[in-house]
């Protein structure tokens, strides 16, 4: 899987609306996309549902893609995007269904125990924030570099690193890392 | 001695962000049919919007005859008859100006129906 290739598939879908292009693209890309969806909302069938909405909206705004970065880079934001904004359209549900008295359910849950079941991942992402977890996530799990997460999240390099360092922190003293690593 | 700090310090980080890596890390995930679902959600989608101008202009077209047909009607009989005629065209063969509005409105409705469709 090549840059290379990403980009002349890319140079498909864009010139031509090529739809066979874009299933190439789809096809390799949608294990990292989906992975990184279902450990930021920890929910596997939310996560499948974002991750097609990402790749329809992946279709429309292709011609943004300007080629400068990976393309798992700029599909990861687009998946960050959805997500965010489904999760404002579900916060904006709820405050509509608190206004005509109903109690939600889905508001109160924690991340943790949206999955039926808890692994330790789900422990450690559970001590994150929102914003945390996704760049953990896009670091440690995507492989992506601090500059790549900088234009997926439109956060400066700077404040990556700090959000990755506090992140560290925070699971070091939740979990005794250095224990867990000699033991 | 302090670049040797430096250096386990580095190694230490390094240790630590591998322990991370190997945390995070999680099987491929099988597509299973998913890019097919998607590539199929993205045709539906083009051909719709293929559908929506024409639809639109069918509808818009049928709408519109009635109208179109009693301003050509109105225009033909004003070019060829008298000046006393062209004023009985005028006040009595001109298409009313309430129909064409309610048919530009079914149209613009049609129209915001398709796309919420499409959406």
């Amino acid at each position: 899987m090549t840059r290379s290739e990403d980009h002349q598939l890319v140079a498909r879908v864009v010139s031509a609306q090529d739809t066979a292009a874009f299933g190439e693209l789809v096809r390799r890309h949608q294990s990292q996309v989906r992975n990184f969806l279902r450990k930021l909302t920890g929910d596997i069938a939310t996560a499948d549902d974002l991750s097609q909405d990402c790749f329809m909206r992946a279709w429309d705004k292709m011609g943004t893609y300007s080629g400068r970065g990976s393309f798992i880079g700029w599909l990861l934001k687009v998946a960050y995007t959805t997500f965010l904004q489904s999760k404002r359209k579900s916060k904006r549900y709820a405050e509509i269904l608190e206004q005509v008295g109903h109690v939600t359910e889905a508001e109160s849950r924690s991340y943790a125990t949206q999955s039926e079941e808890v692994t330790d991942l789900d422990k450690l992402l559970a001590v994150l924030t929102e914003e945390e977890r996704a760049i953990m996530i896009m670091s440690y799990a995507c492989g992506l570099s601090h500059r790549e997460i900088s234009d997926a999240t439109s956060m400066p390099v700077g404040s990556v690193k700090s959000v990755i360092f506090r992140g560290k922190e925070k699971i070091r003293t939740s979990f005794d890392i250095k224990d867990h690593q000699h033991g | 001695m302090t670049s040797k700090i430096i250096n386990m310090a580095d190694r230490i980080k390094d240790e630590e962000d591998r322990l991370l890596e190997s945390m995070f890390e999680s099987a491929p995930i099988a597509d299973d049919g998913f890019s097919k679902q998607v590539v199929a959600r993205v045709r539906r989608k083009l051909l719709l919007r293929q559908l929506t101008l024409p639809i639109a202009a069918a509808i818009g077209g049928l709408i519109a005859f009635k109208p179109a047909a009693g301003l050509i009607t109105a225009v033909y009989r004003i070019l060829i008859g008298m000046p006393n005629d062209l004023v009985a065209s005028a006040t009595s063969n001109l298409p009313s100006l309430q129909l064409i509005v309610t048919g530009a409105l079914i149209l613009l409705a049609t129209l915001l129906s398709l796309n919420m469709l499409e959406e």
